[in-house]
């Protein structure tokens, strides 16, 4: 059976614009600081590969804004984009939202506005991982932050497991060694070999479930998967008697958990947190948790959508019923956890721990919802919101490690004195963690809530309202060890060496964190409206040329493996 | 295809390296070991994607990528993975003198 394939659009490659230049420009990095930086002294060095970085991130970020536009533009007047273009590209353009690259890749509006979202956090974490001497060899620690950004846009623009599953490794692969790069410590040594052992674990676990799937479905894309399910299950909807399918469920949401540290597969993350560098842990705690749900949403809310759960019973067989007991589990134990911890990072692992929680909330309510894309939307809200929050306290915890070298709470006692500036917008940040208003975490929960309350059918709202309600009262537990971080940063007084001041480096990720969230808290519809526009694409097919009308012809692998 | 082995017993080998993969991991001690039971993990679904390939019919729709070449795809970051694994595992050697994965435990809680 030979396969045909049909010929690559070669075109395509002006969609990937924004990581094709991210991938090449990791190369000049590295070249640029063998050939000429490590003439320089050290500092010099720093500053010059810094720029380096930056400035790619700064191509890339103008090639993803051209592409914002050219989408934009392609659905008010497409003839204009002729006009601009020439005719074979301006068609080209026209036909926005098309899967690219034989069906690998999605692109359009959404992945244009995601891929934005990762070039910004990634020139603030360059910029952090420049604030300070974890290591000496830069070209290298940028040059992996920039390809692990590579991965995370091919992963969150996957539309096909096959791509999915490889992106995901280039990003944790980077991420891996990123974690162990301060070599002269430790516990980043350490944490770099649990996070390494962890994440390929799951990444093999990952697989194995993804090549069930392959069998049972006979491939890899989405589209066709998601079809191939729903005309099989119509007798018996859900998983009931499948066993393949069902430990291929279980698989690929093992490897998920790991990947979005859900609790029962949590256990590397306060460890990576707390032992990688400060700038690399909000790389993995905002960038790769981002683009982790966003892979996991396409995943289950598009793919194995058949599989959610029968149309009588949420909690029965189905994806939905464990998200849902998982959520539960996570933030609970997430949040109990946190209130314990005495390091600064370890806390905010376990905080990122039970926002996972909330946000399976968010991923349970879309799946049963009739309005999935506006539930999925408030997602992302909530995603861009915790993901900022999260980078201005990592921020922070870079700048301690820097002066005081050490990362505990105690060490921000009497910041609010001795940095008012810096310590009020912390402040702000862990208020919108706990979800105060009028920050802009308050409106994520308000938003996701809202959302899991908003169901149809009363059965399935049941366990909602109880998952909400657990959400409630776990925001309030997490109060109390927010709080703390307030409690030693205005009430405690100075101890230890008095921190420096921040530099651009440190306060740029903190006041633009802080920024975002306050600005997004005060006026939140513009980005609610961006986001819910976002979600739409990408829970729906969105190949326009997949065949429909022959039967699915399964394999013969259902039958086979089921025994 | 008459002839051939049936699909059934490319699965349960699969299944069965899958098993003793993760076994490996779960109860293997030495770093070395469970960077190769991890690779017999990988192994085992790198035999049920050519399996299925070669016993399946392609869906309609299905794309251009076939599990064969999937598998190619995984060989290659697997080798990648041992790669890293063994430098991060090396990294600890150096500091800790073994290479037990329950002594590397600076941090817990």
């Amino acid at each position: 059976m030979p396969p045909t394939a049909p010929p690559l659009d070669f075109r395509d490659f002006w969609r990937i614009a924004p990581a094709a230049t991210l991938a090449l420009w990791g190369l000049v990095v590295v070249l640029t600081d063998l050939g000429l930086a490590r003439r320089l002294g050290l500092e010099a060095r720093r500053r010059v590969v810094g720029r380096l970085a930056l400035a790619g991130v700064g191509l890339a970020l103008i090639s993803a804004v051209a592409l914002f536009w050219l989408d934009s533009l392609a659905a008010v007047d497409p003839e204009r984009l002729r006009q601009l273009l020439g005719a074979s590209l301006g068609d080209y353009f026209a036909r926005s939202g098309e899967v690219i690259f034989l069906g690998a890749l999605a692109s359009g509006v959404s992945v244009d506005i995601l891929n934005f979202l990762y070039l910004i956090l990634l020139a603030l974490v360059i910029q952090l991982a420049t604030s300070y001497r974890f290591t000496d060899d830069w070209g290298e620690c940028l040059a992996l932050l920039i390809w692990a950004t590579v991965g995370m846009m091919f992963l969150s623009a996957a539309e096909e497991l096959a791509t999915l599953f490889l992106s995901l490794e280039m990003m944790t692969i980077c991420l891996y060694l990123l974690t162990a790069f301060e070599k002269s410590r430790r516990r980043s040594v350490e944490a770099g070999l649990k996070y390494f052992i962890y994440g390929s674990v799951s990444s093999a676990l990952f697989l194995y479930g993804l090549s069930l799937v392959y069998g049972l479905a006979g491939t890899t894309r989405f589209d066709a998967i998601e079809r191939i399910l729903a005309g099989t299950s119509t007798t018996a909807p859900g998983l009931v008697g499948n066993l393949a399918g069902a430990s291929a469920l279980l698989l690929m949401l093992v490897g998920f958990g790991f990947k979005i540290a859900a609790v029962p597969f949590h256990q590397w993350a306060p460890d990576a947190y707390e032992g990688a560098p400060a700038p690399v842990a909000a790389w993995i705690v905002t960038g790769s948790k981002i683009a982790s749900i966003v892979a996991l949403m396409k995943v289950f809310l598009h793919a194995a959508r058949p599989w959610s759960f029968p149309s009588n019973d949420m909690m029965g067989p189905g994806w939905v019923g464990i998200i849902a007991v998982v959520s539960a589990v996570t933030m609970t134990y997430g949040n109990l956890a946190a209130l314990v911890q005495t390091n600064f990072k370890r806390m905010l692992a376990y905080s990122s721990i039970a926002h996972g929680g909330y946000i399976l909330v968010g991923l349970a309510a879309a799946a049963v919802s009739i309005n999935g894309p506006a539930a999925a939307g408030a997602l992302l809200y909530y995603l861009v919101i915790y993901a900022f929050s999260n980078l201005g306290a990592f921020a922070v915890a870079a700048w301690l490690v820097r002066d005081r070298s050490a990362d505990e709470i105690d060490d921000l006692n009497g910041m609010g004195a001795e940095r008012p500036l810096l310590a009020l917008c912390l402040a702000f940040l862990m208020l919108s963690l706990i979800g105060v208003p009028p920050f802009g975490g308050f409106f994520g929960k308000l938003y996701v809530f809202m959302e899991a309350l908003n169901q149809g059918p009363s059965q399935t709202r049941i366990i909602l309202v109880w998952l909400v309600a657990l959400g409630l009262l776990n925001s309030a537990i997490s109060a109390f060890y927010y709080v703390r971080v307030l409690k030693a940063m205005y009430f405690r007084p100075r101890s230890g060496a008095g921190l420096k001041p921040a530099k651009s480096a440190i306060a740029t990720p903190v006041l633009l964190s802080t920024l975002v969230v306050v600005v997004f808290g005060l006026f939140p519809q513009p980005l609610v409206d961006l986001m819910k526009s976002a979600a739409g694409p990408m829970l729906v097919s969105s190949s326009a040329d997949a065949p429909i009308s022959a039967p699915p012809a399964v394999s013969t692998a259902p039958g086979a493996a089921a025994r | 295809m008459n002839n051939d082995i049936p699909l059934n017993w490319f699965l349960y080998f699969a299944a069965a390296s899958f098993a003793i993969g993760l076994v490996g991991v779960l109860l293997r001690r030495n770093a070395i070991a469970v960077l190769m039971a991890i690779e017999i993990i990988l192994n085992a679904a790198n035999v049920n994607l050519v399996a299925f390939w070669r016993y399946g019919t392609p869906a309609p729709g299905s794309g251009p990528l076939p599990g064969v070449i999937l598998a190619i795809l995984v060989i290659t970051v697997a080798a990648a993975e041992v790669a890293v694994g063994i430098g991060l595992i090396l990294l600890c050697y150096r500091r800790w003198r073994v290479a037990d994965v329950d002594r590397y435990d600076t941090m817990s809680g």
